[in-house]
């Protein structure tokens, strides 16, 4: 009789257990339905809108639970996640993910809304960033199920930081009892893109490269200006023009074979006592040269 | 005797609990999202519509229908793929992907609805046929063609009226000066041969 007890005393827990689903046996604490006003702070608040969002007092207020005869599931479908480690997000990317939802129960379910929600790692009461809810409205018949696509861009300046992901599902049964549950309750981590084409790093080295061949061709000129200097005044020895040009003609302005011609005829005599060339002359002696 | 009924009840009461825990985790489950690649919905143009169906179950869902009565034939023309199919076969742990090609015949707004799918959740003779609805892709506005064309043609027929329209003003400076270049000439050549 005494193991008879004992036995007893496993076998009634699973009964309850068992008997347990739905109808509740055990005490559990009776939550209000949610306030229809918070269900509108978070709708309405943008997905740009980063530092007002931080009422923390709505978190402190009931929160409704989740229906025993709905089956929720959640599949990540962007970043893919096999939900081994940590979800890791990148910033700047869209993250997609499928909410699936099985009506078990012998009454319609209405999925009403989908939010998602930034919040700080250490304190998930903490709103960081609130996502649009997105209203799908979708009537579930009894053993339906449905898919529910919901789509965030994690912004980029919460790249390289943990954050808690709350995904929250809001629907009702067909006799007005409102439902809540978290479909997704963890911390990702937000992760900052590695792309293999940065546009400030390539630009950066192309600034390099114009200042390398500035500096080249800053070297080139200086040292091409220190090797001429010699040869010039060397250079403007052959041409002996003299001191004394008595017509102050610039030779440098008259063609080789003229200059020649000139020198011949001063090379011998002083330039005075040569005999004066009429200019049609030259002119035909200077163009037969050069065509 | 009352201790191995009690025994045998345990036991029973047990095997019940594991098989009502797992029993949910081990048919198939599939999630399916209908979404709109384009990003422009133009009246007389393509819109590619993809359903992906992933089966996140433990066991491969079976003959799997999926049915788009979404696209109705007066405002729709089917331009690439069915708009119902079947898969004989989605093993678990994988995914399917299927793609439609449809055509708008007007503007308008249009509410894109979902797909129904049914499928057997296991292998098994007996195994229970499951109807899904896949996500909705929405309320999205089909521009009509006219308005798409203003914003993003590439104006061939503007662009020859312009070049008509700049001719003169770049045709008749040219004649000028080159009038002006011939006549000088004139009066040049004979000069320089002097």
């Amino acid at each position: 009789m005494k193991y008879f007890f004992l036995f007893s005393l496993l076998v009634l827990p699973a009964v309850i257990f068992m008997v347990d689903n739905g109808n509740k046996m055990m005490a559990y604490a009776d939550e209000d339905p949610i306030d229809e006003e918070e269900a509108d702070v978070e709708g309405e608040t943008e997905e740009g809108d980063l530092t007002a969002t931080e009422n923390e007092e709505d978190e402190d207020g009931p929160q409704s639970k989740a229906s025993p005869d709905a089956d929720t599931v959640l599949l990540f479908t962007k970043p893919n996640f096999q939900g081994a480690s940590q979800l890791e997000l990148v910033a700047g990317n869209p993250v997609e993910f499928l909410v699936g939802f099985r009506n078990k129960g012998p009454l319609d379910f209405v999925v009403d809304t989908i939010d998602a929600s930034f919040r700080y790692p250490m304190d998930f009461n903490f709103f960081i960033q609130n996502f649009s809810a997105i209203g799908y409205n979708k009537i579930i018949k009894p053993s339906h199920e449905a898919t529910f696509h919901y789509s965030f861009l994690p912004s980029e300046a919460f790249a390289g930081r943990p954050f808690g992901l709350n995904i929250n599902l809001v629907y009702h049964d067909a006799s007005g009892n409102s439902f809540q549950e978290a479909v997704f309750n963890e911390t990702v981590q937000i992760i900052e893109i590695d792309e293999g084409f940065d546009g400030e790093t390539f630009f950066l080295y192309v600034f390099l490269a114009a200042g390398v061949v500035l500096l080249l061709v800053i070297g080139q000129q200086t040292l091409l200006s220190v090797g001429k200097k010699r040869p010039a005044a060397k250079k403007a020895a052959p041409v002996e023009t003299g001191t004394n040009n008595p017509n102050n003609v610039d030779y440098d302005w008259l063609p080789a074979q003229t200059l020649a011609s000139l020198n011949k005829d001063k090379s011998p005599k002083s330039p005075k006592g040569g005999k004066p060339q009429s200019p049609r002359q030259r002119k035909a002696k200077r163009s037969t040269g050069s065509e | 005797m009352l201790q191995k009924l009690a025994i045998l009840f345990a036991a029973f009461t047990v095997a019940i609990c594991v098989e009502e825990k797992t029993g949910e985790i081990q048919g198939a489950r599939l999630l399916i999202s209908k979404q709109i690649l384009n990003r422009y919905l133009v009246e007389g143009k393509d819109i590619e519509v993809r359903y992906s169906l992933h089966n996140i179950g433990k066991s491969p869902a079976v003959q799997v229908e999926l049915k788009d009565n979404g696209f109705n034939s007066d405002a729709f023309e089917v331009v690439g793929g069915h708009l119902s199919t079947k898969f004989a076969r989605i093993p678990p742990e994988s995914n399917f992907t299927h793609v439609v090609v449809v055509r708008p015949n007007k503007y308008g707004y249009f509410n894109f609805s979902s797909a129904e799918v049914s499928y057997k959740v296991s292998d098994a003779p007996d195994a229970q046929t499951q109807v899904s609805y896949s996500s909705e892709p929405g309320e999205g506005g089909i521009v009509a063609f006219r308005d798409y064309d203003k914003k993003f043609s590439s104006h061939y027929w503007d662009w020859l009226a312009f070049a008509l329209m700049t001719c003169p003003s770049l045709v008749i400076p040219l004649v000028l000066w080159y009038n002006s270049k011939s006549s000088y000439e004139k009066v040049s050549k004979p000069s320089k041969k002097n």
